[in-house]
């Protein structure tokens, strides 16, 4: 297994930069968020979890998907194609995010082919966590802080001789392709075993979330929702979206105009409303409900992987405590009092 | 080494936009009912290749799109057996449908479409059907009575009986559809408004009342039912006293869609997606499914 040095490491990534759009964790006044970066130097080094996915990269909060130019005749196009772009640094939780988006987006016919467009563009190299950090649970949820699905290549911290060193695991072609070249030493190394988080709860199967939609435990824990949206934004596998259009330049007989398509929340009051005023999903409650039944009944039903990662960014955003995992544990405990 | 993955998993080179219009013509613009809130809008094809490619069924719909407004699902009220303009009626009630009513004939909109299943028509061969409507949720509800009554098509399909109501008489949809099919014997057309209107000699009185009154038998029978949330939840149970099972009633159900390919995830009712599963849904489906519809 090639073994970088931190050094190489740098060299590397300044090399990708000159040649990508290279993005990677920064400090953003406070919060971890992927930017693009110039060099190595801003990569905010020994991050833990990030404050928002790397999904803003593949699926931006707002991008146009259609380009309309209305002038002595109407042009409509393609928005513009992503350039090839770098993801460093990914966890490898997020990188499970972004194959259950694609599970849906490529995968399900008609493909949404801005989204292809960004995938095809995208690399992505992944860096193991060598422990779950606090509210992490991705293995209550099929993934480990070592996955490698989802990841082009994954980069794990080893003991280095002086200071810390990165052993490479090439995981597609695509990481194959942008690993020629690497520097570094072919090493017989040990990747070390990551330490897991303890008493999690064992998630419910999807017919058992189906038997306990009625209860009034659904209540309980939504009571407090506001309804602001926090937890579906930080999520790596929601994908929820509005579509508006919006004014680009207006000259006189030339106007462009972008529909643009922007991240949305079905915990929010206006996203069922339909024409005229109805809102077939009127309370906070149903709408919360909705969230947790689409991540681990209706999204594995309908697309295959589940609908959550096990980041545990959702617990970390929400401003009254709506904890994931206390939810998955309430419908443990009610499937196990329903069988017994 | 070990071999290696695919990412992401299927090739994706050239996928085509599936957000992008095509572009129509307003050919006409009619005023469907007195209080102008509902205008009909016949669309042609800008390019003449699409027009070639467009296959759809009663009960599909489209996304319609003014440029700088935005997108808006609609039912498909033409059906694939008239030749000529897909037909779209239009109630004034938000940003999109604004902009629409303010459009004038010869300008340019966005299409998106066919989407959606559309009602069971290989299902409803050899039986008769009942369709139920009220107020301005008639649109592919004509579509579909147009399509049954086509030469080509009415031997295949029994008795058709048609329910219709509105608030008044001013705002019945089609009136000139109406009058036509009230005229011919291979369909019975029973219409109502809620209240004694001057001049008015049909049923009076609501869509479920009127449904107890006609009474169609359930045997060998579809009832199709589009309209209001209240008019359908109290014709429910009355279709249900007259022996309609589950299986044999269907309904086509309106939620704002976005993408409308199942992409954007506003419109889901539990694991199914109303612009892509649907919009047309059997009651037993729906009962099924969680109380959010």
């Amino acid at each position: 297994m090639k073994v970088l040095t931190q050094a190489q490491l740098n060299e590397w990534l300044n090399h990708l930069a000159e040649r990508f759009t290279l993005a990677a964790p920064v400090n953003v006044q406070g919060k971890l968020l992927y930017r693009q970066v110039d060099d190595s130097s801003g990569i905010a080094w020994g991050f833990e979890r990030t404050d928002m996915s790397p999904k803003t990269w593949t699926f931006p909060a707002t991008e146009p998907i259609l380009i309309i130019e209305q002038g002595a005749e109407t042009r409509l196009d393609d928005a513009p194609a992503p350039a090839p772009t770098v993801v460093f640094g990914v966890r490898p939780c997020d990188a499970r995010g972004a194959l259950a988006i694609d599970a849906l987006f490529l995968d399900k016919e008609p493909s949404d082919g801005q989204y292809a467009r960004h995938r095809e563009a995208t690399t992505l190299i992944g860096l193991a966590c060598p422990q779950m950090w606090d509210s992490c649970f991705c293995t209550v949820v099929g993934g480990a802080p070592n996955s490698t699905e989802g990841l082009d290549l994954l980069l794990t911290e080893v003991d280095g001789s002086d200071g810390a060193a990165y052993a490479v695991q090439i995981i597609s072609e695509k990481g194959e392709k942008l690993a020629a070249g690497m520097p570094g030493e072919e090493k017989g190394v040990s990747l070390p075993k990551p330490r897991l988080a303890k008493g999690l709860p064992t998630l419910p199967a999807s017919q058992e979330w189906k038997a306990q939609f009625n209860e009034t435990f659904w209540k309980q824990v939504t009571e407090r929702c506001l309804g602001c949206r926090a937890c579906t934004f930080v999520c790596p596998t929601c994908r929820c979206f509005d579509v508006r259009d919006e004014v680009v330049s207006r000259q006189p007989g030339r106007t462009v105009l972008q529909r643009l398509r922007a991240w949305d929340a079905c915990t929010s009051a206006p996203y069922r409303r339909i024409a005229g005023g109805h809102n077939p999903r009127p309370t906070q409650h149903s709408r919360l409900r909705n969230r947790f039944y689409c991540k681990f009944m209706y999204y594995p039903d309908d697309f295959g992987p589940l609908g959550c990662v096990g980041c545990g960014r959702c617990i970390e955003a929400c401003p009254v405590n709506i904890d994931i995992l206390e939810v998955i544990a309430g419908v443990e405990q009610l499937a196990a009092s329903g069988s017994s | 080494m070990t071999t290696r993955t695919q990412s992401p998993k299927i090739s994706v080179n050239s996928v085509p936009n599936p957000y992008l219009p095509l572009p129509m013509r307003i050919e006409r613009i009619h005023v469907e009912t007195d209080d102008e809130m509902l205008k009909t809008f016949d669309l042609a094809f800008a390019r003449e290749e699409d027009a070639a490619g467009f296959d759809f069924r009663p009960g599909q719909f489209c996304e319609i799109s003014v440029f700088g407004k935005g997108e808006a699902p609609f039912g498909i009220a033409s059906s694939p057996t008239e030749t000529g303009p897909l037909r779209f009626t239009v109630n004034k009630v938000g940003v999109v449908t604004t902009a629409l009513h303010n459009m004038n004939e010869g300008e340019l909109v966005g299409l998106r479409g066919p989407l959606g299943n559309g009602y069971p028509l290989e299902q409803f061969e050899g039986h008769n059907v009942v369709i139920v409507g009220g107020g301005f949720a008639f649109t592919t509800l004509r579509s579909l009575t147009h399509y049954l009554l086509d030469p080509g098509n009415r031997s295949r399909f029994g008795e058709i009986i048609i329910i219709y109501g509105a608030r008044r008489p001013g705002l019945l949809l089609y009136k000139e559809d109406l009058a036509a099919w009230e005229r011919r014997e291979d369909i019975s057309v029973h219409l109502t408004i809620d209240r004694e209107a001057p001049g008015w000699t049909k049923h009076v009185g609501f869509v479920p009342d009127v449904v107890e009154r006609v009474a169609p038998s359930a045997e060998s029978t579809y009832a199709v039912i589009v309209g209001p949330p209240v008019m359908i939840r109290f014709t429910l149970p009355k279709l249900r006293a007259l022996g309609f099972p589950p299986e044999q009633v269907f309904s086509s159900l309106e939620r704002r869609m976005k993408c409308g390919i199942g992409k954007c995830g506003r419109c889901n009712i539990g694991p199914y997606y109303v612009c892509k599963d649907g919009p047309v849904f059997s009651l037993a489906q729906l009962e099924s499914l969680p109380q959010e519809y």
